[in-house]
């Protein structure tokens, strides 16, 4: 990565630029609802991948959104499809993935396991007491037919637990081999990264793997808010926070009101070479953030 | 003979019963092939084609091009024990949840909040596991005219336990394969930009399954934007979304989509948006429903007494993209 490292950031306006720079030029991104997964794709078109093709989970192709969109006017609207090459739909979307046409996905989450599987249905017991959430939207079949997957979500206790209260969207299942095509989902699909603000993940046989942590946090305070024990990167990379030229754009184009980037994030400075947080950490609402 | 085609597993979810030739025994004597017109008022439209019980689609709610006003009458009329195709739905299912029309819901995605969860955790409402696009894809089956379809996501997910759906070994491949149910909904409502007096209807811009909707549903009804004339229509053909047979009830409703947005028409009124959310996700349902629903005779009336001239001409206004939707 290039630029000048910025000395200003919050969490969210981080981890959206980690995701922007793990986009590959002319690959397609299906893309579930809007916030900061359409927000990294985006950013990452603007600045390294010109010809990625940023695919809207209704089946928007390649939309230049106008920007800002109306409040929870994240899909579908006309500000979302702005200047598209083809306006499709739910069905034209969804085989062009079953026959292999989207590459990566990106999604968010409310929880995720060690094996990348992925809820947003309920938390708690969906047979009994539980609280219930607005189901996968497209995110299930965006994590079953893109070839890879990448999930964002925050770094808390709660999100990363052992098991999924609730499989809405599969990762690799029960992590054994084979178990995707056993469901019936396509061959050679499934995740491949998770980020947050404080870490990227990878998988090692199918099984998260701590790759890289952002140089604000250590890798203890990253392992203390995980409910399991991931496995371990032989080198744990530090993460790049972002550069001025990165949020230049994220703040003048892409989420001029602040919508995207929650102004309620910790914000970090970068102070003599060295990560502060600036204020205490907040509790973060439990509400997917792309709605 | 063959061996038994093998199930390898399947849901327990309750689904709507799959009976392709009993539908097309209703299409060949319910729809109308003559040209006859069908534009009446929304009142007469909900009450002639929504029963109690009936199984609804629409989509995107509140959102773009979302049949709003007909789904305020679905409540004013307090229709019964409805079966919610619930993709796409946002606000919606809450309200008509809330509003005591729903019995049970087959979820894609939809805005939750204390009213839809307290139903489903009492028992009241019974909530089925699909996605978007298995529900999408349930509805081209069903407008495909066949009883299921075989699709490449939705296996291993925990929301197959609770659905209509099977895992089978394919007797073409031997791979293992998710078959779901078609569904053929006995009632699509739909918001479209145009139509003539038959139901002949165009769409501009994107949308979820409006068309697969329209040729899978029993009983089609459209609010739309504009009534254009049939020499229109001929004009220019291609543009064509939806045909007049397969439509039972033209309503002609502009700013029918609103507090939603109606691409190349109006934008979404942001307050009203806001409000409505704001009463899904603290529980106000009741109250908003009050004011917004029985608190007015018909959308005529909703528009005229509480939106009223100065916000119609700002989410007109503010529609400033005009390109690609027939303006």
């Amino acid at each position: 990565m290039t630029g000048t490292p910025a000395t200003y950031f919050n969490e969210r306006e981080h981890q959206i630029c980690l995701v922007a720079r793990m986009v590959e030029d002319a690959r397609t991104y299906w893309v579930a609802g809007g916030g900061s997964p359409m927000a990294a794709i985006l950013l990452a078109k603007k600045l390294y991948a010109p010809n990625a093709v940023y695919v809207t989970e209704d089946g928007v192709v390649n939309p230049e959104p106008m920007l800002p969109l109306d409040p929870l006017m994240t899909m579908v609207s006309s500000r979302a499809s702005y200047r598209a090459l083809q306006w499709g739909t739910m069905n034209s979307i969804g085989f062009q993935a079953q026959t292999g046409l989207m590459d990566v996905g990106l999604l968010n989450t409310l929880q995720v396991d060690p094996y990348g599987n992925i809820n947003s249905t309920a938390l708690g017991d969906y047979n009994g007491e539980h609280r219930r959430f607005g189901g996968p939207g497209g995110a299930d079949s965006i994590a079953a037919m893109c070839w890879r997957t990448i999930l964002m979500t925050d770094q808390q206790k709660r999100k990363f637990v052992p098991r999924v209260d609730f499989i809405s969207s599969p990762g690799w299942l029960d992590g054994t081999e084979g178990a995707r095509e056993r469901a019936g989902l396509p061959r050679g699909t499934g995740p491949e990264s998770v980020v947050t603000p404080w870490a990227v993940f990878d998988y090692e046989d199918r099984y998260l793997r701590l790759a890289g942590v952002s140089p604000f946090v250590t890798v203890e305070q990253v392992l203390a808010e995980m409910s399991f024990e991931p496995k371990m990167s032989k080198e744990i990379k530090t993460l790049d926070t972002p550069t001025e030229e990165e949020l230049e754009i994220l703040r003048s184009e892409l989420d001029q009101r602040g919508q995207i980037t929650d102004v309620g994030k910790p914000i970090i400075r970068l102070d003599d070479g060295s990560y502060q947080f600036v204020e205490e950490q907040k509790e973060a609402k439990e509400l997917p953030s792309s709605w | 003979m063959t061996d038994q085609l093998q199930i390898i597993a399947e849901g327990k979810g309750d689904f709507l019963k799959v009976d392709p030739d009993g539908f097309r025994e209703y299409v060949r004597d319910h729809k109308q092939r003559a040209m006859n017109p069908k534009v009446m008022s929304e009142q007469e439209a909900i009450k002639t084609f929504v029963s109690d019980g009936d199984y609804l689609v629409y989509e995107c709610n509140y959102l773009q091009r979302g049949p709003a006003a007909l789904i305020r009458e679905v409540i004013r009329q307090e229709k019964k024990d409805l079966w919610l195709g619930a993709k796409f739905t946002w606000v919606a299912a809450a309200l008509l949840v809330g509003a005591g029309c729903v019995s049970k819901l087959d979820v894609g995605f939809f805005l939750f909040g204390p009213v839809v969860e307290e139903a489903i955790r009492s028992g009241k409402v019974k909530a089925y596991e699909y996605s978007n696009v298995v529900m999408t894809n349930r509805i081209m089956a069903g407008a495909m005219g066949l009883p299921f379809i075989p699709v490449r996501s939705f296996g291993g997910t925990d929301g197959f336990e609770h659905s209509g759906a099977k895992l089978i070994e394919d007797p073409y491949t031997g791979q293992p394969i998710t078959i779901i149910p078609a569904l053929n909904p006995d009632v699509a409502l739909i918001h479209v930009h145009q139509s003539d007096v038959y139901g002949n209807a165009r769409i501009f811009g994107t949308g979820i399954s409006h068309v697969e909707s329209a040729l899978a549903s029993k009983k089609v009804i459209l609010s739309t934007e504009e009534i254009i004339d049939t020499e229109e229509i001929k004009r220019d053909p291609g543009r064509t979304t939806i045909p007049y047979h397969v439509v039972d009830a033209v309503v002609h409703l502009p700013y029918g989509a609103y507090p939603g947005e109606c691409q190349g028409r109006y934008a979404s009124d942001m307050g009203h948006v806001i409000e409505v959310v704001g009463a899904t996700m603290r529980g106000w349902i009741p109250q908003y429903l009050d004011k917004y629903v029985h608190g007015v005779a018909n959308h005529a009336e909703f528009m005229d007494k509480l939106v009223g001239y100065q916000r119609i001409k700002d989410i007109t206004g503010r529609s400033t993209i005009k390109e690609g939707y027939g303006i």
